[in-house]
Order: C-alpha cells, then sequence, then structure tokens
C-alpha cells in the first residue's frame, strides 16, 4: 500500500424524517492509501451513497474527520463550512472523481463535449479527451449523444469523463447497476484496467459480491448500521 | 371510475402540476373575459354616447343677440322643441353647474331613459333645475350665467321661424372615429390576447401530458386500451374546465368592471353625456369562448383530424414553410386591401414569428456552440438550445406578449400624439371667438390688424368654413367636400404636421399659390402635392396645385385648405371665426373691441384651453386602462414562463447537480443558472422587439387607414423597449431564482436518461 | 342639496314614477304633507261660491286644477268622433292670487302645467301629453281675455265671451275647433262646492254643459270636418281624494231629451262617495246626492269596467251606458280611461265616461 491518500474518523450522519432522527451511518472507520481499492457492501437504504457523498463533500457529516488528498475537514467544527465547502468543491473538481449508476452525461452534449467539459472543469487539457474515448474503445461514438448509445457505452463515456480528469480518487456509486450482466463485466473490467493504470485509488459502492472482490478492502455497512 | 383513480392518483402525487394548470385556465380566463369585456363594454358606451351627441343641436338668434326666456316660450309656443340649458359659470373652487328644465326636456323623446341621472354630478359639473342654477348666478360672486336652447329633432323639421337658425351643440370635442378606431385595435388586441392564452394552456397542458406519459405507459401494461386512456384524459379535461373557466370569467369581469368604470367615465367626460349602467357582453359568451378554447389546446392531440398529418408533414419541412409562412404574411400585408386580408396577413406573420422564434434561438445557439472551442461555452449553447425547443410555447407566448405590449404602448402613445397634434390643428389658438352671424369679419379682421399688440404677430387668423364642390373631371365622379379657409397665414399654422408638402408650403399659400388638402381627400382622388384639383365655389371654377397634404384624424369628410383672400365675393360661409393667441394681448380688450366693431352684445368666445385639459385627462384615463390590461398579458406570460420553467427545471436538476459534483461551486452554478435564463428571455425579448415593431406598422399604417381612410403617424419609442428589456431580464432573473431554490434539494437520479425525464437534448 | 332633490322630485314627475296610490293617491291629488311654503293652501268648503269670469282664471293657492273639455262630434260622414282636451294646473308653491309670480327670467317654479289631447276615431285612440313649468309664458291660463295654453296648444275665446277657438296638434293628429258656449255655467253641488266624501273633502266645480262645436280634425294626414257637441268642465282644489279613496268613475251624458246628466263616484273599497248633478232641459240643475243616483258597473273589458247602469229614480231615469269597442286609456304619466260612450234605456244619448285609479292601467 502506498502513502495514505483517505482518512476516515468517527464518521456520523443522520436524517430527518419528520420530527424523527433516523441515524443513517454511525461511527465509521476506514483508511485507504493511493492506488488502493474499497468495496463498500451493504442492503439499499444501509448508506452507501450517503458515505460517497461524504467522502466527496456533497453532503456533510453530523461527526467525524475526513482526510482525503492532504485535505482535513473536521465535522465538529461546522463553523468552518463555507471555506469546507470550497476545499471540496475544489477537490471534486480536480482529484476526486464520481461515477453514478445512470445520467452521468450532460443529455444535450456528444459524448466527446462531455469528456472535454470534465476534463476541461478539472484543468486537463480537452484535446487528449479524444483518445480517452478510443482507449475506452468508444472512439467511433464520440460526436452521438448519450440518448444515442447504450447503456454500457453511457458508462464508458462516464469513466472516459472521469479518468480525462486523471483523479486521485474514484467513487464509483453502482456503475454497472443497470446494465446486463455481460455488459456489467466489460465496464467492470475497464473500471479496474483503468484505476490499475491509472495508479488512482477506488472506492465501489455495490451488492455484486462479485464485484466487491475484486477489490482491496471491503467495508459491508449492514455490519457498521446500528440496528 | 378506477381508471380515472389511476389517471388522477398522478394529481395526488403532484397536486402542484393540477394547480399550475387550473391556475393557467382561470388566470387565461379572466385575462380574456377582462379585455373582450371592457372592448365591449366600451363599444356599448362610446355607441350611446355618439348617438346622443348627435341629437345636439341649438337655436341662436340671427340677429346675434343672446337667447333668452322671451325667445324660449316664443319657440315653445311655435311648436318647436326646445330646452334651455344654462351653464353658469362660478370661480373655481365651487365649479361649473348647468340648470335645466326636466319639464321642458320631456320633448326630447323618452323622458325616464333620455334623462336618466342627469341630476348626477358630471364631469365635475352638477346638474341642478334652471331654478337654482339662475338663483346661483344672480347671487353674485363672480358667477356668469350663460342660457343655450337646445332643440330637438332633425335639422330643418320643422322649420324654425325666420328670427332663428339652428346651430350645433357641444360642450366636449368631438373625436369621431378616434375613439372608434381606437376601439378597432382594442379588439385586435383581444384576439392575440385569445392566442397567448392559448398558447400558455397548451404549454402547461402538454407539459403534463409528457409527465404522465410514464404512468400512461403503464396504465397500457396493465392493460387498459389506448382509447379508455384517451377517453378518461377528455373527461378530466372537460371538468377542469368546467371548474375554472367560470371563476375565471368571474374574475376577468370583476376586473374588467373595476377598470371599466374607468373607461366609462373617460367617454363620459368625453361626450358630456351619463353612461348607462355597464352592457359588457353576456356570460354566456366568454364562458363558451374559453371553454372552446381550453378544450381545442388541451385536446387537439386527442382528436385523430387529418389535419395533423398534413401539419407534421409541414412541420417536417421546417424553416423552409415557416419562412415562407413567415415572408407571406410580410408581403400580403403590403399589398393586402382590405381590412380582412391584412388580419390574416397578421395572423401568418404571427404563425411564422412564433414557429421560427424557438428554432432560431436554439440554432444560433448550435451555431454559437459549434463555434466555441471553451466546453462550457458549448454547454451553455447546448442548454439553451434545450431550453428554447422545450420551452417553446412560453416562450412564443412571451414573444406575442411583449411584441402586442410594445405595440400597444407604440400605439397609445401614438394616439395619445395624434390626439394631441388633432387638438393642435383645430385647436391652434387659445381662443376662438365666433364671428356673429350677419357681422362683418372683415371689418373685424381690419380692426385687429390695427391692434398694437396684435398687428403682424401672427397670433391670429380668420377661419371660414363653408362647402366646396368638386365637379366631375378625369373620371372622377363631382362631390361636395368640407371648405377650410384660412387668411392671414398666422405662425400658430406651423405647428400643423404637414404629411406630403412642396418647399415653404404655407409661404405658398399665403401668397394664394395653391391649396391644401386633408389625407381623406387625397387618399379619396388619389391626389399628391403638385397635383392640380379644380374647385367650384359660389358658381365659380377654379383650379390650383396641391401645395401639401395635412392630416385630418378622425374625420371621414374630404377637406380642402384655401387663402380666405381666394374666397370668391358671393361665397356663403357656414361660420366664421377668429382664433386668437393674444399672448400678452389683454383678452378682454379683444373681445370688447370685436363687441365694438360688431356692434353686438354677447360674443361666443371659445376657451380652448379648458377643452384640451378636459380632453387630454380624459385620453390620459383610456389609455393608462390599455396599459395596464396588456401589462397584465405580459405578467401572465410571465407567470407561464416561470410555471414552465420550474417545472421542467424540476426535470432537469439531476443535470445541474452534476456541476456541482463537477467541482463547481453553488454561486458558480446559479451564476450559469442566471446566464442561461436571462439569455432565453433576453433572446425572446429581441426576437419581440421586430415582431412588435410590425405589429405597430401593421395596426397603423395598414389596418387604420383599410378601416376609417386616414392614417396614425408611425412611432417608435426606444426607451420603452430598454423598459421592456429590463421587464425580460427580471423574468429571467426570477426564473434562475426559482431554479436555483430547487438546486439546494437533494435530487433523485433520473430513473433512465430518456428525453421524459429531463434528460432532453 | 335641496335643489338636486327637487331636479329629482321632478324626474320623477317627467318620467312617471308615480309613488304608490295610498301615499300620493291619483295623479298626486291627494294631501301629501306639509308645504314647506308659509302661504298656505287653500281648501275648498261648503259656503265657497264661483265668481265670474275669475274663476275661468288659475287658482295658485290651491293644489290642483283643470280646464277640461269632451266633445261627442261626428264627421261628415257621420262616423262618431270623440274628442279631449284637458289643461292640468299642479301648484308647487302655493301663491295668493292677487301676488304676480316671480318674473319668467328667473324660471321659476311654484307650479308645473299639463296638457293632454285625445281623438278617439273608428275604435281608434291617440293621445298626447305635454309638461311645463308655470309662470315662465310658454304655459298658462287668463281669465280675461279667457285663454289657456301650453306651448302650441290653446283653447282662446274670440270676439266674444262666448266663442272660442281650440287647436291642438300632436306628431300624427291635430283639431282646429271652434265652439260657441250656449247657457250659462252649471254650478254642482252645493253653489259650486261638490263634496268628494261624506267628511266634507271636496272641489270647486262648474260645467258649461251646452257646447256647439264645429271644425276640423286630421289624422294622419287626412281632414275630416266635424260638429257636434261638447262639455266643458273647470274644477279645482287642494285636496280631492281622501285617504282610501283609489279613484273615481265620472260621465258627462247629453240626453236625446235634451237633459244633461253628470255622475260621479269616488270609489272607497267596495262601496264609493256618488254625486252629480242632473240639468233638465227647461229649468234649474239639481244637485244629486248619494240616495238620488245609483251607479252600477257591468262588465269588465281588460281590468276597466266599460258597461255601467246609471238610475236616477226620481227622474224616470234608468240608462245603460257602454263605451264603443277599443282601447281609450291615456298612457300618460298617470294612465287613466276617458272615452266616448252611447246611452240607451230609459233615455238615448252620448257622453263621456273617465275611468281612474284602476290597477290594470
Amino acid at each position: 500500500m502506498q502513502d495514505e491518500l483517505l482518512r476516515v474518523r468517527g464518521l456520523a450522519k443522520h436524517f430527518d424524517s419528520g420530527t424523527e432522527r433516523v441515524p443513517v451511518l454511525s461511527d465509521i472507520d476506514l483508511t485507504l492509501g493511493g492506488g488502493g481499492s474499497l468495496a463498500l457492501m451493504g442492503r439499499s437504504g444501509s448508506g452507501k451513497s450517503t458515505l460517497l457523498n461524504l467522502l466527496c463533500g456533497l453532503e456533510q457529516p453530523d461527526a467525524g474527520v475526513i482526510s482525503v488528498c492532504g485535505e482535513l475537514f473536521n465535522g465538529r467544527q461546522p463553523r468552518n463550512g463555507r471555506g469546507d465547502s470550497r476545499r471540496w468543491a475544489d477537490l471534486r473538481c480536480r482529484h476526486i472523481g464520481v461515477v453514478f449508476q445512470e445520467a452521468n452525461l450532460m443529455p444535450a452534449m456528444s459524448l466527446l463535449d462531455n469528456v472535454r467539459l470534465r476534463a476541461g472543469l478539472a484543468g486537463q487539457d480537452p484535446d487528449d479527451c479524444s483518445a480517452w474515448l478510443e482507449r475506452l474503445e468508444i472512439g467511433e461514438l464520440a460526436g452521438r449523444y448519450p440518448d444515442q448509445v447504450s447503456g454500457g457505452q453511457r458508462q464508458r463515456a462516464a469513466l472516459a469523463m472521469v479518468f480525462a480528469m486523471q483523479p486521485a480518487l474514484v467513487l464509483a456509486d453502482e456503475p454497472t447497476g443497470s446494465l446486463d450482466r455481460h455488459t456489467a463485466d466489460d465496464v467492470a473490467d475497464e473500471l479496474f484496467r483503468l484505476q490499475a493504470k491509472t495508479g488512482c485509488a477506488l472506492i465501489l459502492a455495490t451488492h455484486d459480491a462479485e464485484l466487491a472482490a475484486r477489490c482491496e478492502q471491503r467495508l459491508d455497512l449492514a455490519h457498521t448500521a446500528p440496528a | 371510475m378506477k381508471l380515472f383513480a389511476a389517471l388522477l392518483s398522478h394529481y395526488r402525487r403532484h397536486p402542484l402540476q393540477l394547480l399550475a394548470l387550473a391556475a393557467m385556465m382561470v388566470v387565461a380566463s379572466a385575462l380574456w373575459t377582462g379585455v373582450s369585456h371592457l372592448t365591449s363594454q366600451a363599444r356599448a358606451s362610446l355607441g350611446q354616447s355618439e348617438r346622443a351627441v348627435a341629437e345636439r343641436a341649438q337655436v341662436e338668434r340671427v340677429d346675434g343677440m343672446p337667447v333668452t326666456v322671451a325667445d324660449f316660450v316664443a319657440l315653445r309656443r311655435a311648436g318647436h322643441c326646445v330646452m334651455p340649458w344654462l351653464e353658469v359659470e362660478r370661480p373655481a373652487s365651487t365649479g361649473r353647474v348647468v340648470g335645466i328644465d326636466p319639464l321642458a326636456a320631456a320633448c326630447f323623446g323618452q323622458p325616464a331613459e333620455s334623462y336618466r341621472g342627469w341630476d348626477q354630478p358630471l364631469n365635475g359639473e352638477s346638474f341642478l333645475d334652471i331654478r337654482e342654477a339662475k338663483n346661483l348666478a344672480a347671487a353674485g360672486d363672480g358667477a356668469r350665467a350663460t342660457l343655450s336652447l337646445l332643440l330637438s329633432g332633425p335639422p330643418g323639421q320643422p322649420a324654425l321661424p325666420e328670427a332663428y337658425r339652428r346651430a350645433p351643440f357641444s360642450l366636449g370635442p368631438d373625436t369621431g372615429e378616434l375613439g372608434e378606431s381606437f376601439l378597432l385595435n382594442l379588439d385586435a388586441l383581444g384576439v392575440l390576447v385569445l392566442l397567448i392564452t392559448a398558447l400558455l394552456l397548451r404549454s402547461v397542458h402538454q407539459l403534463g401530458l409528457a409527465q404522465r406519459r410514464d404512468s400512461f405507459a403503464l396504465l397500457h401494461r396493465f392493460g387498459v386500451p389506448e382509447p379508455a386512456v384517451r377517453r378518461a384524459l377528455v373527461i378530466e379535461i372537460v371538468l377542469l374546465a368546467a371548474v375554472c373557466v367560470v371563476p375565471g370569467v368571474a374574475l376577468g369581469r370583476l376586473l374588467a368592471g373595476g377598470l371599466g368604470s374607468g373607461f366609462g367615465q373617460a367617454l363620459e367626460s368625453l361626450f358630456d353625456v351619463p353612461l348607462f349602467a355597464g352592457q359588457g357582453s353576456s356570460w354566456l359568451t366568454p364562458v363558451l369562448t374559453m371553454m372552446a378554447v381550453v378544450l381545442a389546446v388541451c385536446l387537439a392531440d386527442q382528436l385523430h383530424f387529418s389535419g395533423r398529418q398534413v401539419i407534421r408533414r409541414l412541420a417536417g419541412q421546417g424553416y423552409r414553410v415557416t419562412l415562407l409562412t413567415l415572408v407571406a404574411g410580410l408581403a400580403l400585408a403590403f399589398v393586402s386591401s382590405s381590412l380582412a386580408l391584412t388580419f390574416v396577413a397578421i395572423a401568418l406573420v404571427f404563425a411564422g414569428a412564433g414557429v421560427l422564434a424557438p428554432g432560431l434561438i436554439s440554432e444560433l445557439a448550435r451555431r454559437c456552440g459549434r463555434a466555441s472551442a471553451a466546453p462550457l461555452t458549448r454547454w451553455q449553447c447546448a442548454e439553451i438550445g434545450v431550453l428554447a425547443r422545450r420551452l417553446a410555447l412560453p416562450l412564443v407566448a412571451l414573444q406575442f406578449a411583449l411584441a402586442m405590449v410594445l405595440a400597444v404602448q407604440a400605439l397609445v402613445t401614438v394616439f395619445e400624439a395624434t390626439f394631441d397634434d388633432w387638438l393642435s390643428q383645430r385647436l391652434a389658438a387659445d381662443y376662438f371667438i365666433e364671428v356673429p352671424a350677419g357681422a362683418d369679419s372683415l371689418a373685424a379682421a381690419d380692426w385687429l390688424e390695427t391692434q398694437s399688440p396684435l398687428a403682424g404677430s401672427g397670433r391670429w387668423h380668420r377661419v371660414v368654413r363653408g362647402r366646396a364642390i368638386l365637379p366631375a373631371v378625369d373620371g372622377w365622379p363631382g362631390q361636395t367636400v368640407d371648405l377650410f379657409a384660412l387668411g392671414p397665414v398666422s405662425n400658430m399654422l406651423g405647428t400643423w404636421r404637414l404629411q406630403a408638402a412642396i418647399d415653404a408650403p404655407w409661404e405658398a399659400f399665403s401668397r394664394g399659390q395653391g391649396i391644401m388638402v386633408n389625407e381623406q381627400l387625397a387618399r379619396r382622388r388619389q391626389l399628391s402635392v403638385g397635383d392640380s384639383l379644380t374647385l367650384a365655389l359660389a358658381g365659380e371654377r377654379w383650379t390650383a396645385p396641391v401645395l401639401a397634404v395635412y392630416p385630418d384624424y378622425g374625420r371621414p369628410a374630404g377637406e380642402v385648405l384655401i387663402h380666405a383672400a381666394q374666397l370668391p365675393a358671393g361665397f356663403r360661409p357656414d361660420g366664421e371665426s377668429f382664433a386668437i393667441s393674444p399672448d400678452t394681448a389683454d383678452l378682454d380688450a379683444v373681445t370688447s373691441g370685436l363687441k365694438r366693431v360688431w356692434q353686438t352684445e354677447t360674443l361666443s368666445l371659445r376657451d380652448n384651453g379648458r377643452i384640451r385639459a378636459l380632453a387630454d385627462s380624459v385620453f390620459e384615463q383610456t389609455f393608462l386602462l390599455t396599459r395596464s390590461m396588456t401589462v397584465l398579458t405580459l405578467i401572465l406570460a410571465a407567470m407561464a414562463l416561470l410555471i414552465m420553467g420550474w417545472v421542467f427545471f424540476t426535470t432537469r436538476v439531476w443535470y445541474y447537480r452534476l456541476l456541482a459534483v463537477w467541482g463547481m461551486g453553488p454561486r458558480e452554478v446559479a451564476g450559469q443558472l442566471v446566464r442561461l435564463s436571462v439569455t432565453l428571455t433576453m433572446s425572446i425579448a429581441v426576437l419581440a422587439l421586430p415582431l412588435g415593431i410590425w405589429l405597430t406598422w401593421a395596426l397603423v399604417h395598414r389596418v387604420n387607414p383599410q378601416a376609417f381612410g386616414w392614417s396614425l403617424p408611425m412611432a417608435v419609442y426606444p426607451e420603452f423597449w430598454f423598459e421592456l428589456a429590463g421587464l425580460s431580464l427580471i423574468i429571467g432573473l426570477s426564473i434562475a431564482a426559482l431554479m436555483r431554490r430547487q438546486l439546494r434539494q437533494p435530487a433523485a437520479m433520473p430513473v433512465s436518461a430518456s428525453g421524459l425525464s429531463g434528460g432532453e437534448r | 342639496m335641496r335643489s338636486r332633490r327637487i331636479v329629482a322630485a321632478l324626474l320623477l314627475l317627467v318620467a312617471g314614477c308615480s309613488e304608490p296610490p295610498e301615499q300620493a293617491g291619483f295623479a298626486g291629488l291627494a294631501e301629501s304633507g306639509q308645504s314647506p311654503a308659509t302661504v298656505p293652501f287653500l281648501q275648498p268648503e261648503p259656503g265657497d261660491r264661483l265668481t265670474f269670469p275669475e274663476d275661468f282664471g288659475p287658482h295658485p293657492q290651491h293644489r290642483i286644477e283643470w280646464w277640461y273639455l269632451t266633445a261627442n262630434l261626428e264627421t261628415s260622414g257621420g262616423e262618431p268622433l270623440g274628442l279631449q282636451w284637458t289643461q292640468f294646473r299642479q301648484t308647487l308653491e302655493p301663491r295668493p292670487p292677487t301676488q304676480a309670480p316671480p318674473p319668467p327670467s328667473r324660471w321659476p317654479l311654484q307650479a308645473a302645467w299639463k296638457a293632454h289631447g285625445a281623438v278617439s276615431w273608428t275604435g281608434q285612440h291617440r293621445f298626447a301629453e305635454k309638461l311645463a313649468r308655470g309662470d315662465v309664458g310658454h304655459a298658462g291660463a287668463t281669465a280675461e281675455p279667457f285663454e289657456v295654453w301650453l306651448d302650441d296648444w290653446q283653447l282662446t275665446s274670440e270676439g266674444g265671451s262666448d266663442a272660442w277657438r281650440l287647436q291642438v296638434s300632436a306628431a300624427d293628429w291635430s283639431y282646429d275647433l271652434s265652439l260657441r258656449v250656449q247657457g250659462e255655467p252649471v254650478a254642482h253641488g252645493e253653489a259650486g262646492f261638490s263634496a268628494k266624501s261624506a267628511s266634507g273633502e271636496g272641489s270647486m266645480y262648474f260645467s258649461l254643459v251646452d257646447i256647439a262645436i264645429e271644425g276640423t280634425v286630421t289624422v294622419d294626414g287626412q281632414t275630416l270636418s266635424v260638429r257636434g257637441k261638447g262639455w266643458f268642465d273647470r274644477e279645482w282644489s287642494s285636496q280631492l281624494l281622501k285617504a282610501g279613496q283609489q279613484g273615481w268613475d265620472w260621465f258627462a251624458l247629453h240626453l236625446d231629451s235634451g237633459d244633461k246628466l253628470m255622475a260621479f263616484r269616488l270609489r272607497e273599497g267596495e262601496g264609493g262617495f256618488v254625486s252629480g248633478t242632473w240639468i233638465p232641459a227647461a229649468g234649474e240643475p239639481v244637485a244629486l246626492g248619494p240616495g238620488d243616483l245609483m251607479l252600477t258597473p257591468g262588465s269588465l273589458r281588460g281590468d276597466m269596467p266599460t258597461r255601467w247602469r246609471l238610475q236616477v229614480p226620481d227622474y224616470g231615469v234608468d240608462l245603460s251606458v257602454k263605451a264603443p269597442p277599443g282601447d281609450y286609456r291615456n298612457r300618460g304619466q298617470f294612465p287613466y280611461w276617458e272615452s266616448p260612450v252611447s246611452v240607451t234605456g230609459s233615455h238615448s244619448g252620448e257622453g263621456y265616461m273617465e275611468l281612474t285609479g284602476y290597477g290594470g292601467e
């Protein structure tokens, strides 16, 4: 394992449902080195997506400390909120790539323009973007719009977008969840291949045990979740 | 019933969508009802006023002396239906009162109808019994009483005794066709408002259908046949329309009632005639119209009409057809010779412009995106393209509303200016002094020329009115026209705006080198400057070149203006007066001098300042009303765009959140949204501008001449464009603010990337 | 504010929006409240006497008065033609007869004038109404020379006091008649005081019952020569109807025997107050009290009793009176029935009938 990229201590999150306080995550600890991979397991509603959102700053924890890519975020010091959101935005912009199960692409733009937009925001050279599509074997679809290609091709394009930004950490939330088995395997292969090649860290939320098994570490939220 | 419940369950989950559709129906019904109610009410009022005014005539003594009670008695005993009208001028604080004799008025017609409300204060004046009015006058306090004898019945029946003659009796300026023209334009705008409301209704309804397509698909999978779903939808919309249209119409009537009383008052003061209870259209017409519109726009897709295929095929032809429509409309407006064709042309242009506008915005966005290398710019352009296509209907409605507001503003301002011009022309001087019958006007002119402040000042002229005959020549039939003779040419005429003229027309006119004609005559006889016109005056024929064509609003009659010096000796005028702006000269000195010259006790003196002030205030009220109606339309269009924008963004909010996932700060995302919506509304405003200007032109230069034979001057008001641009900016910012609120809520990931879930492109 | 109210009141007068009869009585003939003027209205009383020629002129201190001519004429073709002319004067502010009215230039409003004219011929009835304010000059009446006028309608004496001329013209009809008055004025009731109720209210009332008429009547452009006889009434009071009286039925009959009969009934509930005058061809007129005279309505035409039985048992009079076919309502501000009648029974003859205050009018 290389240098430590991500360290989480005592992370907790709840939601308010009416007057009721529903705990979702509590006392989560995890550590991930650069180039490492972690599978988040658990049933629907166990908090996988919430944890991913916390790890990229799209949601704020109730408690706990997150240290990622050299930035420290202390959930117990909320007064720092504004500065935190700026730092999180910077991290997401340049270092943390996120892949969702669906709808990772802007619908009104071609696949290539989508990749260029994402790379451009990350400060990468947009001219390299075609190469990323080629690498993901959808080079000939560069001019197509998202609704003109298959689900698998869309997820490949989403991977191209994420890797074109040259991320340090990729958060993937059920990236193959809406694909058929065969396509899902292809996309997963690409994901792990590119992760290995670029040396970024990967956190993969999934309930596919086979997929989870391909990760170095595994965190089962069913075990950590409060009863 | 179960099916119906299933369909309605959508609204249980999305009550706001139902509310939006219902609100749109209510507001649209209210708006259109308001406009049409107002128009019909105004029309009814105007008609009544004009009828009442048309009957007003008075009796004057041939010897020029003021009429007295004895004249009243003599005329009544001779069997003439006259009634006394005693105007008592009092100091400003107490105001003017008019004394009448209701018993004498009984012969003027059905008293219960003609004189209802005469005890109401009118135009700031009160009607009193003539005895009370006389007592007020006799009480002193600087009050001055003038008795007139109003005459009933058509001219010449029965013949007046020799010592008397009939004369028109009018207190307010007679606007003639100006009011009619205004109403016609109001009608045209009513149709536009109907079109706009139809567009808005359709857009909101279409949106609702799109959002429910998944439920329809589900029902279909459960084995519910498609016609059954369609039937249920028809029932649903009929029920909704039934529930919403009636309160909408009621609201509209309420609105029109509030505003309409203003309009009524305006006309009332203008014509000095009490208006009777509002006689707007019935309930049935607006309710049925709105029901028809709602059903037509909402159910057009449900019905299998063969035209749909044609329209689809035409739509496939895209811009060629649209462009063709637009060009055809523009061309037709130029060449059309009838009112109906002009309205067809306006419809074509609006149809073309309406289809073209969103397409144009989206095409421009596409080109701009392609031209840019910056990925973010390309995204913005792509999004604007999507927005323009998806919000096409409300955008077009906004465009029409903006164009309409623009046209109405220009029209109203033009009407105001025109009316002002018309007043300036008719009331060029501060005072008109009637030449009493039998008095020597030339002697008075000579006398005026010797009065030091007036001599050579160009502050007065003599006005002679009469009739001239245009003999049949060159295939034109002979006709009688109004004759208007002036002399000397005073400075006051310099304010006349001439439509066409030779160089220095008034100089040539004062040298007697030609005549001027009014626009109506010029149009009718196809006369232009330099043409010759032959006149027969008092049996003498003479031919003179046309030096200028002057506008003469609101009158159907043709008129020839000649220099008074050219009147043949045998010419018998209908009336003569002096127009005087005494300026520094003492008016009392002038009038007492003229009384001496004419050896008369009384002079009929008209203070044009007062007439003008009255007319101005009247029109201000009327125009304010029209403006407020159009602004309401604009607000409705903006509201529709807001609702549509809001609903559309609800489906698309996930994609805007992607920007945040990709590292854009909340402010930056909000900034992008502002840029998008403002660009959109501003482009629509820009596209509405030429449409609005064209509509102004069409109303002013095509519709009005075709309807009335005279044109209004065309004018544009760029400062108002900026106001509208500001308004569009506010609409854009409001949409962005609404969208930003939505971004704060966590967004659900779309279940599929299909077009119906916000994945449109 | 006061002037506003006066205009409104005048408008009511003009518009014919009469108040309910309980309050104002027919044509405002009942006393309605106290006059604001300091000069009181005079009320005729038993013992009041007629004075001639003054009583042909106006009575400015009485509330209401009229000059009333009805005529039963015949055209040169032998068709019967009925004719009415009435001029009413209503005092708004009473004034002693000795006092001059305000000058016309002040547009005084102490009185209002109203004139009615009607022609009944071949079953058709034409009516016109005119209004005027008093003392301005276009409407008025004088005793000497005798003249009554409103606008271009006028009754004037020509030459002597027994030769009159009546000119009336409306939109589609007119008449121009010469009247020759024969006989002396007949004073009704008690030397001219005609009681209108058992409790003593009444009016001053006299008639000229023998007037020979000839002249022309023009209807729709057709000019007819007419001749026949007329009946002229003068009556004034400040209260004709007492509270509860709904209207009256009045008859003036020329019997072929040369006798004349005037009879009226003021209706009150089912019954009413009946009075009349028997004017024999020779001899003095006899006042008929409630016990001397019976008036019985017969069949109705719409709401109007157009057939009557008149009985004066003392003089062997038992008459059947009926209106010719047609509708003879004068549809003015205050509608009423005014028609010629034919008389059969113990005597034959002709005359005029006036029916007022019926609901259906």
